[in-house]
């Protein structure tokens, strides 16, 4: 019986502080460049820190921003599984004026 | 009025003498990791007074209203952190909104504060000790507001030792565990700072 009571509290605490959650995430959202998650995606993500960015979404952020231009500053990075596929697809997503995002290897 | 001082008297108590970082050696990591900057560890000290606090006032009524009637005394551990960890998430995505700027210099930490176990230490110890809602209420209070006043005061040694000439092995991480051992001593020195007041 009291497992029985147990699972019932912690799911009815854990579904009442899920709903509060969800409801604080929708008011408190913040607006993000959906690429800079994408490009994060295609970086090796080990946060090795080797490029001088505090982590692989730094890097990111700062690829998309254009504050850093060569991508070979990351390096673990391989330039097939890496740095291809973000050029290719900062090709394809380009800044919303219509620019290009500036990067090279 | 009684009541009022002993209030007082449990904030100041738990704050001081009760210290968690430094006599109950709770929270460690925040303490060493964000002390670089007196500014992130200001934001650091108070993201981890409003969890404490809200946690202290949540868990309190959640133990004894919900966890005692239906017999379960033994989940509150599990609970408290399902508690704690959304207060946590809340926390995040407030500072993340307003303050982005905090939001990155916190980093990792912020997350971490989920397992910071003054957080967890002090509704559990409430719990332990049986204590009353007020009484809960000023020792989460005191251990927070606490815990914000060593971070910070810890942060500001920590720059001034940045320009210090310390010994080339000891640059760094290691001449700021000394600084907090001898914080630690200096506070040993305010035990027995009520032991003339009756109360």
């Amino acid at each position: 019986m009291e497992i029985l009571w147990a699972a019932l509290v912690l799911l009815g605490l854990g579904l009442l502080l899920g709903l509060g959650l969800a409801i604080a995430a929708v008011i408190l959202h913040v607006k993000e460049d959906k690429r800079i998650e994408e490009v994060a995606k295609r970086l090796p993500n080990y946060n090795c820190g080797s490029c001088g960015y505090a982590g692989c979404k730094a890097m990111a952020e700062a690829i998309v921003n254009g504050k850093e231009t060569n991508l070979r500053k990351c390096k673990p990075g391989k330039e097939d599984v890496n740095f291809k596929p973000i050029i290719e697809y900062l090709d394809q997503n380009p800044n919303e004026d219509g620019s290009k995002v500036n990067i090279h290897l | 009025m009684q009541i009022f001082i002993s209030f007082i008297l449990a904030i100041i108590s738990s704050m001081l003498i009760d210290n968690v970082v430094l006599s109950r050696f709770y929270g460690i990591c925040p303490f060493l990791g964000v002390s670089r900057k007196v500014n992130s560890s200001l934001g650091m000290g108070v993201a981890v007074v409003f969890v404490i606090i809200l946690a202290t006032v949540i868990c309190w009524p959640l133990y004894n209203f919900v966890l005692v009637p239906a017999g379960i005394q033994f989940m509150d551990t599990v609970a408290y952190i399902l508690v704690i960890a959304s207060l946590v998430q809340l926390v995040g995505l407030f500072i993340k909104k307003y303050s982005p700027s905090l939001y990155k210099s916190l980093g990792i930490y912020l997350p971490l504060i989920t397992t910071n176990c003054a957080v967890l230490g002090v509704a559990q110890s409430n719990t332990d000790q049986g204590l009353s809602f007020l009484s809960s209420l000023a020792n989460g209070i005191g251990t927070s507001i606490g815990f914000l006043l060593i971070i910070v005061a810890f942060s500001c040694i920590r720059v001034r030792l940045e320009s210090a000439n310390t010994p080339k092995a000891l640059k760094g991480l290691p001449i700021a565990l000394f600084t907090a051992a001898i914080m630690a001593i200096a506070f040993m020195g305010l035990q027995g700072l009520f032991s003339g007041i009756q109360l």
